[in-house]
């Protein structure tokens, strides 16, 4: 049963200036994006820099306001929703930044900042607070006794811990999780990732998990989602991405991972030319510029997304023909 | 048991900065004499304006012949003229006399007249002999220099005048001149009620710091000037830090309109030079019931000071709305408001300490330049006040006044900046040691 349910997904930022302070551009962050998250399942979202995956993630539970398309959440639509009726919806859906620094307030302690977030939805009675404070602690892998600590007493891995924390104090079911490890140390990483894992598994939680990293794409989820300057170009299940990568894209992506095997040397497809500007994105596919099949009719219209079989999308004209 | 806040880690911290105790002490010290002349009456405006000796006298340091003589004089012609009244005028204008802990003598009046006649030629003899010895001194000197052919005549004034000083100080010096300069300080003492314990120390408090040109305690109005230092300070900085910084944030916070009118507002009210200002709502409060309150200044400064905290803190909310942890509260499902008070506001915190402590001391040292105006304070004396009224007494090389306003004044700023220092370090999180 589907989760989440993301339909033709549009987030515009407007670009102002001029002396009238008028609208002269708009950043097209995420451009008509459908897919949708079952119970249980990690959908992962890979693309390189600035290709609008924390801003999907961000306007999946509504930090952003959305520009257009509709987001269904466990059969409701919560797209415009005000701030009361959205409070249930709230509690149930988490997210995870990618700073551990900036991402947890200085001034409140660990308690405090837990206590905060479990009073306004009400987990537990106040008598059991601080037995649930300590379970949710203990949960993330830090010590009981640390709970009246500042975030600056603790390392980076152990505040992504907290900032992890935070999210499960509120038992949701949905997690974002925006490049949580992609700040930390590769051997911090991995605990962090574990631990995710686990979690997932006692509360059985849905994640969306948004990387750069293939890798840990391919380890930690279910399904991935391809963005490209703010456009799906391929969906597919997690399973064996290697032979099954259809988009010219994808591929690209999977041939810049370095593999540990001196033996099995390929042939490095590096991609020429630039990522188009996302102030004026290209009429076509947006990734004509340095597509290596490119073909006349790529320049003319948006490919659509194409279903191969087991919900294997690909939004590429060369491939699907 | 101590309270939760003397054990947290950031007072611990504090009090481990030995300079910042200090200056804690300092103010605290400020604060009680500020707080016991504003609640408790201590020292009244009256007071203020009483005469307390001889005008511009120094009463500190040595006790020369010049400053015992004058002294005299003063307590003398006071009561001499106090008792010379018409008949029926003569009681109240004693009891004016009076000052706040030294009472006259409860003698009969003849007896008072009496003892002021035996002073009288008592004074006259010692002043004539000084005069004498001091004059002849100086002519005998000047006539030998001249015989001796020195043409210069400031050369030879100095020189006379070395002279003239030398043997004043020999007929200080000589046994028979004391003795009846003590016995005439003996009888004026005897003029008044005696004086016992505490009061006479407060007696030597008013007279400490010498007197300025209308016979004033220099002390009493510094002290009292203490007061009217910290309400402008701590009033005026208190609401404009709070006012400026919760308009800012808001404007940085909600942004659209409530940005834009905050901004307007402020690069208006910036544009407007802020001692132009300060004049002009002064000047409009001159005629109506609040001229001789200190409510124009209140309302001076703080239409000028609220631009500096409203201005800083806008810059750092804009920064800190952008932060995860704003976004992550917001994904909790905290209201805006809730969000601003409780995630944002705090977080310039630091700001508001640094702002709070600029302003207090931008606002006695505007209060100074508004006062010497005759635009500030008013009927009532402050360190503006003194320092105005200390000029012409500069010009005749008279400074008590215009160094205690300054002495005053300095100390209680650079503890404060001490202080509002040693607690940003202390209560930054951010900040371990």
């Amino acid at each position: 049963m589907a989760l989440v349910e993301v339909e033709d997904l549009v987030k515009h930022f407007p670009v102002r200036g001029g002396i009238l302070n008028r609208v002269i551009a708009k950043v097209n962050a995420v451009n008509g994006v459908s897919f949708t998250i079952e119970k249980g399942d990690v959908l992962g979202v890979v693309g390189e820099s600035g290709c609008g995956k924390s801003t999907l993630g961000k306007t999946l539970i509504r930090l952003i306001e959305s520009t257009g398309g509709s987001i269904n959440y466990d059969g409701v639509d919560i797209t415009n929703l005000n701030h009361r009726d959205m409070l249930p919806f709230r509690r149930r859906m988490q997210i995870v930044f990618q700073d551990p620094y900036s991402s947890l307030n200085p001034r409140l302690t660990v308690r405090a900042l837990l206590k905060e977030a479990i009073t306004h939805h009400k987990i537990v009675a106040e008598a059991d607070m601080e037995d649930f404070i300590e379970s949710i602690m203990l949960k993330v892998g830090l010590r009981a006794d640390q709970k009246n600590r500042f975030p600056h007493e603790f390392s980076g891995g152990q505040r992504q811990r907290i900032g992890i924390a935070r999210a499960l104090a509120l038992q949701p079911d949905f997690i974002v999780a925006d490049e949580p490890v992609s700040a930390l140390d590769v051997s911090i990483q991995a605990q962090v990732l574990n631990l995710m894992m686990d979690l997932k598994d006692e509360f059985g939680l849905t994640l969306m998990f948004i990387s750069h990293d293939l890798k840990v794409v391919e380890h930690f989820c279910d399904r991935v989602l391809v963005m490209y300057l703010g456009h799906v170009v391929e969906e597919m299940s997690c399973v064996d991405i290697h032979e099954n990568a259809l988009h010219p894209y994808t591929k690209a992506l999977l041939g810049a991972n370095p593999i540990n095997d001196p033996d099995d040397r390929r042939e490095l497809t590096v991609l020429e030319g630039d990522v188009p500007s996302p102030f004026n994105p290209p009429p076509g596919c947006p990734f004509v510029t340095r597509c290596p099949k490119v073909e006349a009719r790529c320049n003319d219209a948006m490919p659509p997304l194409v279903d191969k079989g087991e919900g294997h999308r690909v939004a590429c004209f060369v491939v699907n023909d | 048991m101590k309270p939760k806040f003397l054990r947290s880690r950031g007072a611990k911290k504090f009090f481990r900065s030995r300079i910042a105790t200090f200056s804690l002490v300092v103010i605290g010290i400020y604060a009680m004499i500020g707080s016991a002349v504003l609640f408790f009456d201590v020292i009244s405006v009256d007071d203020t304006l009483q005469r307390v000796g001889p005008d511009s006298t120094p009463m500190f340091g040595e006790q020369s012949l010049e400053k015992r003589l004058r002294d005299v004089d003063f307590q003398l012609a006071r009561l001499d003229t106090a008792l010379n009244k018409k008949p029926e005028d003569v009681e109240p204008a004693i009891a004016e006399l009076a000052l706040a802990e030294r009472t006259i003598s409860t003698k009969p009046r003849e007896e008072l007249s009496a003892e002021i006649e035996r002073a009288w030629v008592s004074y006259d003899t010692l002043a004539e002999q000084k005069d004498e010895v001091e004059f002849e001194a100086f002519d005998a000197k000047k006539a030998e220099l001249k015989e001796s052919g020195v043409e210069d005549r400031e050369e030879i004034q100095r020189i006379a005048g070395n002279a003239a000083d030398a043997s004043v100080a020999e007929l200080v010096a000589s046994e028979e001149f004391v003795s009846s300069l003590a016995q005439l300080e003996q009888i004026v003492d005897d003029l008044y009620a005696p004086l016992t314990g505490w009061s006479a120390k407060l007696y030597d408090l008013r007279r400490s710091m010498g007197t300025d040109r209308q016979g004033r305690s220099i002390a009493i109005r510094a002290i009292f000037s203490i007061k009217i230092a910290l309400q402008i300070g701590v009033v005026t900085a208190l609401l404009s830090v709070i006012f400026g910084s919760l308009l800012g944030a808001a404007g940085a916070f909600y942004g659209g309109w409530i940005d834009h009118l905050v901004v307007w507002l402020y690069s208006t009210f910036s544009s407007i030079p802020s001692l132009i200002f300060l004049i002009v709502i002064s000047y409009r409060f001159i005629g109506t019931e609040f001229e001789s309150s200190l409510f124009p200044v209140y309302v001076a400064f703080c239409l000028t000071f609220w631009i500096g905290p409203c201005r800083i803190v806008r810059g750092e909310v804009l920064k800190i709305k952008e932060l995860e942890y704003v976004q992550a509260a917001t994904a909790v499902g905290f209201g805006k408001f809730y969000i601003l008070l409780k995630h944002v506001v705090p977080n310039t915190m630091h700001l508001m300490f640094i702002n709070f402590s600029l302003l207090f001391i931008g606002a006695i040292k505007s209060e100074v330049i508004l006062s010497f105006l005759g635009l500030g304070v008013k009927n009532q004396p402050s360190w503006g006040i003194m320092i105005r009224d200390s000029a012409p007494e500069v010009v005749n090389g008279f400074f008590p006044q215009l160094g205690a306003a300054t002495v005053f004044m300095f100390i209680l700023v650079i503890s404060f900046n001490i202080l509002s220092d040693a607690l940003q370090d202390a209560f930054d999180p951010k900040h371990v040691s």
